[in-house]
């Protein structure tokens, strides 16, 4: 890759305006340098699939929280991108526990330490964990 | 080479000075080889580490897909590059993490920086849409200020930063695949004369190995041209829709995290053309000139499957046979090319 060929385009929302990656490319004399590169189409497109696959998992789970299927615990595992495993070392709860604890009805009956627990794993306060967002 | 954007003054009085560079690790370990005196740029420290890799390992998953790898683990670069120049260091892991943030402001107070391997989800000086669940981040603690760390991070900014203490421990001790667990290291002591000639040839005939040796075919050229099998048959056996998301994945490896281009090609081919300077070889130099011939070729892959996955309706044009077939190119001649610099390493003289 020559200097030139570094692709330098105007991808302001991926890097948010200030973002720059190194990239190592020739000069005219056949040396490397390293290129500050302001975006590249192909990276944003590749960001922005696993970006909009995350946003519309999280929407569908409080899709489903709203319609009485998932508990509130399962929206915030998925904002906090967690899977059961890892919110329950989180949290110090075994994962068979967090995994009944995604039903509404099993949820609805926690105790509050319980709840504690959960709220510092997903860095929000306990009123917020027994409610989801009402608009996306 | 990089360039001094801004400096900082340490604890005991020092002067830290901030650089620009293309990926985290190798960035974070020139920097505190530099704080200790010893200057040896970006690519010199990926070349010696061994930092070039190919691996598929379709067991770990992250974002729910499998992770292909063109470097090898975390860590490790710095874990190697130490070693092989002869510097003492420290590297820790915490059970607890308030254990590990007393230690790591106990050691910036001395006015000793050191590295942290960090999750990019609970750093909110991320942009937005990088802040995926990794824990592979590494930066630099310069020192403790009123908003909690003063943080030089080479890969993504030009300048250094403040992060809080809440976004530390998070991002330090937090749970996921590969996690952290507080990993903080920084060199001890370094030696000031180290044997450049010895690390680099030991580092270029470690990558030959990682890359021809390692006899599993999930890793080095062999894991190339498996995943390039597997991308010609995806779209039989996934769906198209689906065959695009795991093409996705994968160039999100090749060049969304800071590789420098290509998967860290670039930076391979920007080291053996200053190993050539060191060594006088002009062997070496054409090897340079053919990595980054393949490294264009990655760079053509991208492109062809970033088409591949546009037009992901329509289905014309480019097709996963060409996007499999570039890489079993790749494959090919990055085989030859690791042969060949074993043999020209053979002959250099430490």
């Amino acid at each position: 890759m020559k200097v030139k060929e570094v692709p330098q385009d105007d991808v302001p929302d991926f890097t948010e305006g200030w973002l720059k990656k190194g990239n190592y490319a020739l000069d005219d004399k056949g040396k490397y340098v390293m290129v500050p590169s302001k975006g590249w189409v192909v990276d944003e497109m590749v960001n922005r699939m696993a970006y909009e696959e995350y946003q519309a998992k999280v929407e569908e789970t409080r899709k489903a929280v709203l319609a009485g299927k998932q508990s509130p615990l399962a929206y915030y595992m998925e904002l906090r991108q967690l899977i059961p495993k890892f919110l329950g070392k989180t949290a110090g709860i075994a994962t068979f526990r967090v995994k009944r604890h995604l039903r509404p009805e099993i949820f609805a009956k926690l105790k509050p330490d319980v709840l504690d627990c959960y709220a510092k794993a997903l860095a929000i306060t306990r009123k917020e964990l027994n409610t989801v967002p009402r608009n996306p | 080479m990089t360039t001094p954007v801004t400096t900082e003054t340490l604890a005991n009085g020092k002067t830290y000075t901030h650089c620009t560079a293309a990926h985290c690790e190798t960035g974070v370990t020139s920097a505190l080889f530099f704080d200790k005196g010893l200057h040896l740029s970006e690519p010199m420290i990926f070349g010696i580490g061994s930092g070039l890799f190919f691996g598929h390992l379709p067991f770990i998953k992250w974002t729910g897909l499998p992770i292909t790898t063109f470097r090898s683990m975390p860590g490790l670069v710095f874990k190697k590059t130490a070693k092989r120049l002869g510097a003492k260091v420290c590297r820790k892991r915490f059970r607890s993490p308030q254990k590990g943030m007393d230690e790591l402001r106990r050691v910036i107070r001395t006015g000793q920086i050191a590295a942290v391997t960090t999750n990019v989800y609970w750093l909110s000086f991320f942009p937005r849409r990088y802040r995926f669940n990794f824990s592979g981040h590494n930066f630099i603690v310069l020192y403790e200020n009123e908003n909690g760390f003063r943080i030089s991070d080479p890969a993504l900014m030009e300048y250094t930063t403040d992060c809080s203490v809440y976004d530390m421990e998070r991002a330090r001790f937090a749970r996921g695949p590969m996690e952290a667990r507080g990993l903080m290291y920084y060199p001890m002591c370094v030696n000031p004369n180290p044997d450049i000639r010895k690390a680099c040839i030991d580092g270029m005939l470690d990558t030959c190995n990682q890359m021809l040796k390692i006899p599993i075919p999930l890793f080095g050229v062999k894991g190339i041209r498996l995943v390039a099998r597997k991308i010609i048959k995806w779209p039989e056996k996934l769906g198209y829709v689906e065959a695009c998301r795991q093409l996705a994945h994968i160039l999100r490896f090749q060049e969304e995290m800071g590789t420098g281009g290509a998967g860290f090609r670039y930076m391979f081919a920007a080291f053996l053309q200053e190993a050539a300077e060191l060594f006088e070889s002009p062997e070496l130099n054409e090897l340079s000139n053919e990595m980054t011939a393949i490294g264009d070729i990655w760079r053509d892959f991208a492109v062809v499957s970033s088409r591949i996955i546009k037009q992901r309706k329509s289905k014309k044009e480019e097709t996963f046979d060409k996007a499999g077939g570039l890489m079993l190119i790749c494959a090919g001649r990055e085989g030859e090319l690791f042969k060949n610099l074993r043999d020209v390493v053979g002959k250099l003289k430490a």
